[in-house]
């Protein structure tokens, strides 16, 4: 058993030469709960879609619990929960479950009790033998994420899993993932709402307009700037940073008491953050608090995005230089 | 397979057209029974005794029953498989059962079975129902005169019918949308029937140019071709040349070969390949 449960090269999945996702090289390890971020439209949807085979990728490769996708044995154990859910309407959410099961291979006892579990665990208890079309959007999108795991799989893709749900039920959704992430289980979480994946996932990859801009470990990620809080007695001489470029990239006032100032200082790295305290220390100031600020998923989100924007604009002026 | 056999089975049960269409089937089948109680009744009366117009009147009422049953098992069979793969891919539905360690083959051989089954239930029952309908009520005038190897032999290929309008169904709806598909069969199931009555016509006034059309069209869409080899061997009327006098427009006078039996088989085994194939090559 590899430690890579999704690895794709150069994936490529295009609808006449436009939208879709382009060249896409991924790994996901095994036993996280991996964000897959990106604005609408940016092509997540698609990129999944072709992983289940649902769509065929236009060039690259890609496996799956070290199969090739598109293949029976990448689905062998694998959940999914697309965006766009819809179920025929004319099952109860338990033949529903039913169905899927036995598709999956699960024996008849085994079956009914796996049913009965999920249906209590996605908070449809008593509702299970009631028709699809009775239900409503957020009772629908509880029973797709039922199916997902039906067949106890390895692998659980959920596209916009909480987008009909209210408050509770996307609470419950985060502490499901986390759940399976401790049960040894990979989520692949497809979403536009950061704050969800900030707040579950380990792994992240950022994709715009179909390319992929930045992946990896989501504390390595975040780590794009180096930015402290620091609350130091007031200059004499105005500007405490002034003769400091070495060291701090950027400098703001956040705000001003007594004889205390703070101020968020950007720097190099975090490396510098105790060279920033000594050269301090030796001009006599006084530092009455430091604090490292942790990134948030927006301010990384955007910082890839624009640096994205930012090379692509340079390759055009190139191009048309 | 089984399982998608089994979701397509109870699919068609759940839809009301098929509640309607079964209490529709039974007001047909007693509307039947009861216009041959009393045209035997009438018939009895009058003490017509002449054998061909005899011969006339009961294939004739017969072949009737027998082609309206054909003509709704054949709308039946259209509306249930035209729609069954395109519309699950226009609505998102077919996603999270093709996620599933399931082959896009398998996915089809499933609907096709399971819409079979069906299917051939309910053909068997009605071509039963009418066969049973005109030995009851028939009397001595209407009855048609036939064995039960006769009878057996007519309903396997009166079965053929809605399992090549399946077939073709779920080719249709591997490469197009509901709506298209939907229309090219009935353009199609159209082209077959009146292209049988032209290839009769053709026969009985002696025109090549009119079978060949006939013949054309039954190879384009052979439905036709399977209810006049059915009629043959119901009425036990191969190379008789007063079949058609006898049973009118129903009859078959250009009878269809064995060899055409053959090439519907093979017709039906190659359109569903193409249907698996081409399922297993789209994006859905």
């Amino acid at each position: 058993m590899t430690d890579t449960i999704i690895q794709t090269w150069n994936l490529t999945k295009q609808y006449d030469g436009k939208a879709g996702c382009r060249e896409i090289t991924l790994q996901v390890p095994r036993g996280v709960v991996f964000g897959f971020l990106g604005p609408n439209g940016a092509g997540k949807s698609t990129f999944v879609r072709t992983m289940m085979g649902l769509i065929h990728p236009t060039s690259g490769r890609a496996e799956m619990l070290g199969a090739p996708i598109g293949t029976i044995e990448s689905r062998q154990s694998v959940g999914y929960l697309p965006e766009l859910f819809r179920y025929p309407d004319w099952l109860t959410g338990t033949q529903l479950l039913e169905s899927h099961a036995e598709l999956c291979g699960l024996g008849r006892s085994e079956r009914k009790k796996r049913c009965n579990d999920l249906i209590e665990l996605v908070g449809l208890y008593g509702r299970g033998d009631e028709k699809i079309r009775g239900y409503s959007k957020g009772m629908q999108q509880r029973i797709g994420i039922a199916c997902a795991l039906v067949s106890d799989p390895q692998l659980v893709f959920f596209d916009e899993p909480t987008s009909a749900l209210d408050p509770i039920g996307r609470k419950q959704v985060r502490e499901l993932m986390r759940e399976l992430r401790n049960q040894g289980k990979t989520v692949f979480l497809n979403s536009h709402l950061l704050s969800e994946v900030e707040d579950v996932c380990d792994h992240v990859a950022i994709i715009h307009k179909g390319e992929m801009v930045a992946q990896g470990e989501w504390r390595k990620l975040s780590a794009v700037k180096t930015q402290v809080e620091i609350t130091v007695g007031s200059s004499p001489g105005g500007n405490p940073w002034a003769d400091t470029s070495a060291l701090v990239r950027e400098s703001e006032r956040l705000s001003a008491t007594g004889e205390r100032e703070t101020w968020l200082i950007t720097l190099a790295d975090e490396d510098s953050i105790p060279d920033l305290v000594h050269l301090l220390s030796a001009r006599g100031l006084s530092i009455y608090g430091v604090t490292q600020r942790q990134q948030r998923l927006e301010d990384v989100f955007f910082h890839y995005i624009s640096q994205k924007e930012a090379w692509a604009h340079v390759d055009h002026r190139q191009n048309v230089v | 397979m089984w399982t998608i056999a089994k979701m397509s089975f109870r699919e068609i049960l759940s839809k009301r057209i098929f509640l309607i269409t079964i209490f529709m089937t039974i007001a047909f089948l007693l509307l039947y029974g009861t216009a041959t109680f009393y045209a035997a009744k009438e018939a009895g009366e009058n003490g017509m005794q002449d054998v061909l117009e005899q011969s006339f009147f009961s294939t004739q009422l017969l072949g009737m029953g027998l082609y309206f049953s054909s003509f709704i098992v054949s709308l039946l069979a259209i509306l249930s498989s035209v729609s069954s793969i395109s519309s699950e891919i226009e609505s998102h539905q077919i996603d999270t059962w093709l996620a599933r360690p399931l082959s896009r083959s398998s996915f089809v051989m499933g609907k096709f079975i399971g819409q079979s089954m069906l299917m051939l239930v309910y053909a068997a029952v009605l071509f039963v129902g009418i066969i049973l309908l005109n030995q009851w009520l028939g009397g001595t005038f209407l009855r048609v005169d036939v064995s039960m190897g006769q009878v057996v032999k007519a309903l396997s290929v009166f079965l053929l019918q809605p399992l090549i309008i399946i077939i073709i169904g779920l080719l249709l709806s591997s490469l197009m949308s509901t709506i298209n598909g939907g229309i090219v069969l009935i353009i199609l199931y159209g082209i077959g029937f009146i292209g049988g009555f032209i290839e009769q016509l053709g026969a009985a006034m002696g025109k090549v140019a009119l079978q060949n059309i006939g013949i054309v069209s039954s190879l384009l869409f052979p439905i036709d071709s399977l209810f006049r080899k059915m009629t043959v061997y119901l009425f036990d009327s191969a190379d008789d040349p007063f079949s058609f006098a006898a049973q009118g427009i129903f009859g078959s006078l250009s009878t269809p070969s064995n060899m055409m039996l053959a090439y519907i088989a093979v017709y039906g085994l190659v359109a569903l390949g193409l249907a698996m194939r081409n399922f297993s090559t789209r994006d859905v």
